[in-house]
């Protein structure tokens, strides 16, 4: 077994680390939280420029190629520097279910622009009655002809607000279908909620939608053998990305226990505080340990379901008390909006209930065990 | 980045488990790592010998030491692999303190050519048993204030004075002591350490009986016990030196207890499997379903963190602060399975004999013990595995200042005297 990195993943690691320490400072983040877009374009483009985007694709779509684990890499980084947009939505969420599900065509006419950072794709799948149970779905998408018409609600998108495309589960007479709907199709509408993290979730309705066949993703009725792909990877992604969130709180906080003084020394020489920041690092590099594991996983194209709800499992809890103890220690100054410690916080909060929470993945886990 | 075991690593794993396959009884219900079990009863202390012979017959005894003293020098993760599936198994007759707790490992590095001669072939060849002599009444945490002493007297240490809660002792031949051989230099600085033959005059022990009921450690008290100066290991007064490398060894304790109590989830799976109560199959209980999936989400991190640890070593890196986390880990999981077993085995938990199922059990007396009495055992027994091997917020000091770079508590002003 080998747990460390490769020497251009490291370099993959430096160069989204010193880019985001550059063009991303938390000033930046807190205003995008007021932003009606939720991120600044220029910044977009400029991580298009170093082919973020297209990390993960194929060369003839304008990708690089490069591993999920890469990719796990790098999302580790922009949940470390808190990153707001559609990045995750985009290439996580849009990207892999085109590629999982997507026709030649609909992969050469909607992934090379992708990877240039011309176009924002997110996933719909939520809905105010379903988080994830196919059988109890709404939203439903009728044959009219050729085309489809859609209607009913979904909640909890990423992005929808700023994407250009919506893949949409929505049930036909054959079973769960992904569509890819245009935002500009008539009858689309588009709320965001008002959510207590940097990243921006919206209602979505669909009020009498026209879609054509053509623009259905994958096979009539395969919807959740796509979504049940895309959405594992997209657990194993969250993880990485919380992940990195949690390395960030564990070096603010040892740091801050070295430099604050109280009672004549750095409380980090109390040993309640060192206890404090041991369990820290215990969940820490739990998280680092099964979310590499499962990330590697998928890139070797292993099966790794049970994998990937043990780390997100892990992950969700272990990252929410690296956070509380983090917050603790700090102690008021971190109460402050003004400090980076909320960032965190919500991020660990929001990151825990997306793509399954600690329920849903330890269902999974007492399957595998034989429950 | 590669979490798959290699091909000769699996060919290995293979081997090691058909020898357990073959060597242990099917029924075999497991021995626990801190070998209480088999240092308390008799019956499984004579099995275990005899199995010790077959392990030295494998070559398995020093796996990875020098083959001039009889080991096989093979590499590391042979070693691993072994361990895991040994404590997998509960396997006895693989003495933790010879090869896993550091007794071989601290005598090869400090040890003199001659006493290298003398104690590792045996070792090698499953002949011998050692224990360690660390703890005392008053140096427990603070193992740096032993007062056991150690006067060199001619040719001779003369040894005085006492040591608790000494594992395997009663059943040992040998144990590296922990003494005070200069009580002017500060209390670091005045620690040696001699090689003990038990059989030595003036040593008497009295077994201590723990609360669950095993009689598994000793109290060893030293009266005027004359040990040949050869004996010393390492340099005079250089002990503490040999006690951090001692303990650096006990790195794979953590992961032992994580790797045995995995048995222990999958027993409980299987008895809510198969079990009703009020009509209903306890695996179809919401609560227990979520609190097995809990416990096998937190074995599964701590055994992959269990594997960092092994990889860090073989790529010759400091595992300290990993094995300091696996040590804290291992205990308190332990503890928390022994706590689900109890609430899945709900009234009947506890029931059982002494030790739990490792024997045939009263057909009358234990006719109602669930899981043979095994949680029970685990329930009290997992009581020390925070403390054993230093405790854990020990663990969790040495992680916090030698892991993350915390600086040291300042050491508390000294009593006003009276």
């Amino acid at each position: 077994m080998d747990f460390s990195l490769s020497e251009q993943q490291e370099m993959l690691r430096k160069i989204a680390r010193d880019f985001f320490s550059n063009e991303l400072p938390k000033t930046l983040v807190k205003e995008m939280a007021q932003d009606a877009r939720g991120y600044r374009p220029d910044l977009w483009e400029k991580m298009a420029g170093l082919g973020w985007m297209g990390l993960v694709l194929p060369e003839k779509y304008g990708g690089s190629e490069a591993s999920f684990l890469d990719l796990a890499i790098l999302l580790q980084e922009m949940g470390r520097a808190c990153l707001p947009g559609p990045f995750f939505s985009t290439v996580v969420l849009g990207a892999f279910t085109i590629m999982e599900a997507g026709s030649e065509r609909q992969k050469e006419r909607l992934l090379p622009g992708l990877a240039r950072g011309e176009l924002i794709i997110t996933l719909a799948v939520a809905e105010p009655n379903a988080i994830n149970s196919p059988d109890c779905f709404e939203v439903k998408a009728r044959k009219r002809g050729d085309d489809y018409i859609i209607g009913g609600t979904k909640l909890f998108v990423p992005d929808a607000h700023v994407a250009d495309c919506v893949i949409c589960a929505a049930k036909t007479a054959k079973g769960l279908t992904l569509f890819l709907v245009d935002t500009k199709s008539p009858g689309v509408t588009c709320t965001v909620l008002p959510a207590m993290g940097g990243e921006r979730q919206c209602e979505v309705n669909f009020d009498q939608v026209k879609v054509s066949g053509k623009d259905i993703l994958g096979e009539i009725g395969r919807g959740q053998y796509y979504l049940d792909k895309v959405l594992t990877r997209a657990a194993a992604a969250k993880c990485a990305e919380m992940l990195g969130g949690a390395e960030q709180v564990m070096e603010m906080t040892v740091a801050y226990a070295k430099d604050r003084v109280q009672f004549g020394r750095p409380i980090g020489a109390f040993q309640s505080i060192q206890h404090h920041c041991a369990n820290m690092l215990n969940d820490l590099d739990g998280c680092r340990c099964m979310t590499y594991r499962a990330a590697w996983m998928v890139s070797e194209g292993i099966m790794c379901t049970r994998e990937v709800s043990l780390a997100k499992a892990w992950v969700n809890e272990a990252y929410r008390r690296i956070t509380a103890l983090g917050h603790e220690i700090h102690g008021a100054i971190a109460f402050q909006h003004d400090h980076d410690m909320h960032l965190y916080f919500k991020q660990a909060r929001v990151g825990g209930v997306a793509f399954g929470d600690t329920a849903y993945h330890g269902e999974i886990v007492a399957k595998a065990l034989g429950l | 980045m590669d979490f798959r075991f290699t091909p000769e690593e699996e060919a290995f794993r293979k081997e090691v488990k058909e020898f357990f396959g073959k060597e242990l009884p099917p029924d075999w219900p497991g021995v626990d790592p801190d070998q209480y079990h088999e240092d308390a009863f008799d019956h499984i202390h004579e099995f275990s010998k005899a199995l010790q012979k077959k392990f030295a017959a494998k070559g398995w005894l020093g796996l990875t030491w020098p083959k001039k003293y009889g080991g096989q020098e093979a590499p590391l993760w042979k070693q691993m692999i072994l361990e895991e599936e040994l404590t997998y198994r509960g396997t006895a007759g693989y003495d933790a303190y010879q090869f896993l707790g550091g007794c071989g490992d601290i005598v090869l590095e400090f040890g003199t050519e001659a006493q290298k001669e003398k104690y590792i072939p045996p070792m090698c060849r499953g002949e011998v048993k050692w224990a360690t002599g660390m703890s005392e009444p008053n140096a427990g945490s603070d193992l740096a204030s032993l007062q056991l002493k150690a006067d060199l007297q001619g040719d001779y240490f003369v040894l005085n004075g006492q040591k608790t809660w000494q594992s395997a002792a009663h059943r040992a031949d040998f144990a590296p002591v922990y003494c005070r051989t200069d009580p002017n230099l500060a209390k670091h600085r005045g620690i040696s350490i001699v090689i003990v033959d038990y059989k030595t005059p003036g040593i008497t022990m009295r077994r201590l009986t723990q609360m669950s009921g095993l009689d598994a450690f000793c109290e060893v008290f030293y009266d005027n016990v004359k040990i040949p100066k050869e004996n010393l290991l390492g340099q005079l007064n250089g002990g503490w030196a040999v006690v951090m490398s001692a303990l650096n060894h006990e790195r794979t304790y953590g992961i032992q207890l994580i790797v045995n109590i995995k048995r222990d989830l999958d027993l409980l799976v299987q008895y809510c499997r198969e079990t009703k109560v009020n009509g209903e199959p306890l695996a179809k209980n919401a609560l227990l379903r979520n609190r097995l999936a809990e416990m096998a989400i937190q074995l599964e991190v701590a055994r992959t963190l269990g594997y960092k640890v092994n990889s860090m070593v073989l790529k010759g890196q400091n595992p300290m602060a990993t094995a300091n986390q696996m040590k804290i880990l291992g205990g308190i999981m332990t503890q928390r399975v022994a706590i689900l077993g109890m609430q899945i085995l709900g009234l009947y938990g506890q029931l059982g004999p002494v030790g739990g199922n490792w024997k045939q059990m009263d057909e009358k007396k234990d006719k109602w013990a669930r899981l043979g009495g095994r949680m029970k055992h685990l329930y009290l027994t997992t009581v020390c595995n925070t403390i054993a091997a230093g405790t854990t917020e020990v663990a969790r000091n040495g992680l916090a200042t030698m892991g993350l770079g915390l600086p040291r508590e300042p050491k508390p002003a000294a009593p006003a005297k009276k």
